[in-house]
């Protein structure tokens, strides 16, 4: 869900507020599709792929696009404006109770050299890497997911050479979106969640973004890693419920102090 | 501005009438001291989102910290006269805490760290059981009589606007409307962006801080989920946007706005006010990020014929 945020920062130059709204989405459709008509969980992203693709697409082309040449608050304030929107549909929708999907494969674990694995960690842990090599794959090697880095990096100059701007922002809006509502699905599967779900886990993924360095998808791996680690350490010291501060904590530290992210820091540190 | 100033006063009299004329009607006066709370905390946010442009999302730490810094204070028998200031004062000083190190950042960033400063401030205050009470909150003994409380926030809102009205014609206002519209240009014609921002905020958060002495003595019960509330954040944001960004009279009447969709949709379904306010704020955004205010400009356009001239801020 990270990587999401990254790629419509990096192209649009805005930052999704609405992120947490379509990663709780995703959770309750795959809680709804599972609930009310069987499908397993693990399908679920089939359907919430494509669907919040085009979500996203249209939302871009609706509303987005009418503010990207304000300031960057406007932005900010609109998919605010929908994140609100989303949340409290939820709530009107599914109300606020917590809802979690239970089935064997949630509760299953295995062994492994002595150690008791949850699978459904293990399993969203290889999709988490799986989807950073298909991300990073497109990105390098199609047409697509070279315009749209092109954009990212100078959306003049993209547009100089011939990239449809407009089309390649959208479809990175969508694909980001897509992103937050497949991230969503897959932490279903680990969380029970509330509409209220993403907004934690959203500002962890702000966290590891600015970690990793706004722009960078190798660097969002890295801002992962390195909150998780921080995190685990962290409830060592203080009580569990204490434990999404050292997020905020680490958030504004990082914010404050490593502007770049680990990555652009480190680059900076090697030039000069 | 003398047509302002006689406009303000009639309204104050009017409002200060408004008991003796009508002594029974406490739902009435219930309401309009809302309003008047809301309109003080939205005009206290526009100083610093609205004026310097620096949108915050966690505004409802302020609120926060006087209305625990009252509750715990006057259940130890200190008196309202002291306690009230030092709940500002307390609002004030958290202001420089955090102001110092997140005016490091600009614009977004800014933002999103405020999200974080909010959420760790009400994680605090949920742990921090032996102070605040933890979760359960602290409940404060005995109110102010209705009155009291009434003209508190009449009194407050009064000064929270005649301050902003004052701050947005001085050199300070002029400080910080160049930092809105580009800190870079600013700082090179010598306005020291930074102290600028600090200060505004450091106002902000004391306007808030005695806001939220008046809604402790109101509601007699405070909890981290109340007054630390993303909610609370959320809706400071939304009426100053709602009512004009950055004028002195547009969070007021966001904060009427604000307050009669609530009344009304609260008793509904839980969570539609809020999602009223998600569209509305969208659709302001995208069709008059200027709000009421100009929306009102618009119509003023239109009847004299002539092009609408767009007032900076």
């Amino acid at each position: 869900m990270s990587y999401g945020l990254a790629l419509i920062y990096g192209v649009l130059k805005i930052i999704n507020l609405a992120n947490a709204g379509f990663l709780m989405l995703g959770a309750y459709v795959t809680w709804w599709l599972f609930t009310a008509y069987h499908v397993d969980p693990l399908l679920a992203p089939l359907v919430i792929i494509p669907v919040f693709f085009l979500i996203g697409v249209g939302l871009e082309r609706t509303l987005v696009r009418r503010v990207l040449g304000a300031e960057p608050i406007i932005s900010l304030l609109l998919l605010f404006g929908v994140w609100l929107v989303l949340q409290n549909l939820a709530y009107v929708i599914w109300t606020g109770d917590t809802r979690s999907i239970e089935n064997p494969f949630v509760e299953s674990t295995v062994k492994f050299v002595g150690l008791q694995l949850s699978v459904p960690r293990l399993y969203v842990f290889a999709m988490g890497i799986l989807s950073l090599i298909a991300l990073q794959l497109f990105l390098t090697r199609t047409y697509l997911g070279r315009a749209i880095r092109a954009t990212a990096q100078d959306r003049d100059a993209a547009r100089l050479v011939g990239v449809d701007v407009d089309r390649v922002m959208g479809i990175a809006f969508g694909i980001g979106i897509a992103l937050a509502g497949f991230g969503g699905s897959l932490l279903s599967l680990l969380f029970s969640f509330t509409p209220d779900f993403g907004r934690v886990l959203s500002l962890k993924s702000f966290c590891i973004v600015v970690l990793g360095g706004l722009d960078s998808i190798v660097g969002v791996a890295f801002g992962s890693v390195a909150l998780a680690i921080a995190e685990a350490f962290g409830v060592r010291y203080m009580p569990a419920s204490m434990q999404d501060l050292i997020s905020f904590v680490v958030l504004v530290i990082v914010l404050v102090a490593l502007p770049k992210g680990i990555v652009g820091t480190l680059r900076s540190l090697r030039r000069g | 501005m003398a047509r302002n100033a006689a406009f303000a006063a009639i309204a104050i009299a009017a409002l200060v009438a408004v008991p003796f004329v009508a002594p029974g009607a406490e739902y009435a006066l219930d309401v309009l001291f809302l309003i008047f709370l809301y309109g003080a905390m939205a005009t206290a946010w526009n100083l610093v989102g609205g004026l310097a442009g620096q949108v915050s999302f966690g505004h409802a730490a302020f609120l926060g910290i006087g209305a625990y810094a009252t509750a715990i204070m006057t259940t130890n028998g200190v008196s309202l006269w002291i306690t009230v200031p030092v709940s500002a004062l307390l609002a004030g000083v958290y202001s420089l805490v955090i102001g110092i190190p997140a005016f490091r950042l600009r614009g977004p960033y800014f933002s999103i760290a405020t999200i974080g400063i909010g959420e760790a401030t009400r994680l605090i205050a949920r742990n921090w059981s032996s102070l605040t009470g933890g979760v359960s909150g602290l409940t404060l003994s005995s109110a102010p009589p209705l009155l009291m409380q009434y003209f508190a926030a009449l009194a407050l809102l009064v000064a929270a606007v005649g301050l902003a009205a004052w701050i947005r014609a001085s050199r300070f206002g002029y400080a910080l409307a160049a930092v809105r519209q580009d800190t870079d240009a600013a700082e090179t014609l010598g306005v020291a962006t930074t102290v600028a921002k600090t200060q505004a905020l450091f106002i902000s958060a004391c306007i808030l801080g005695v806001a939220g002495s008046i809604y402790a003595l109101h509601y007699l019960f405070v909890s981290p989920d109340s007054v630390f509330g993303f909610s609370t954040s959320i809706a400071l944001v939304i009426m100053p946007i709602i009512g004009g960004l950055g004028t002195v009279t547009g969070p007021l009447i966001g904060a009427v706005i604000y307050t009669f969709i609530r009344e009304q949709l609260a008793a509904t379904l839980a969570n539609v006010d809020l999602l009223a306010f998600g569209v509305l704020l969208i659709a302001i955004v995208v069709f008059e990020p200027r709000g009421v205010i100009g929306i009102v400009d618009r119509i003023r356009g239109i009847r004299k014929r002539r092009p609408v001239t767009v007032p900076d801020g």
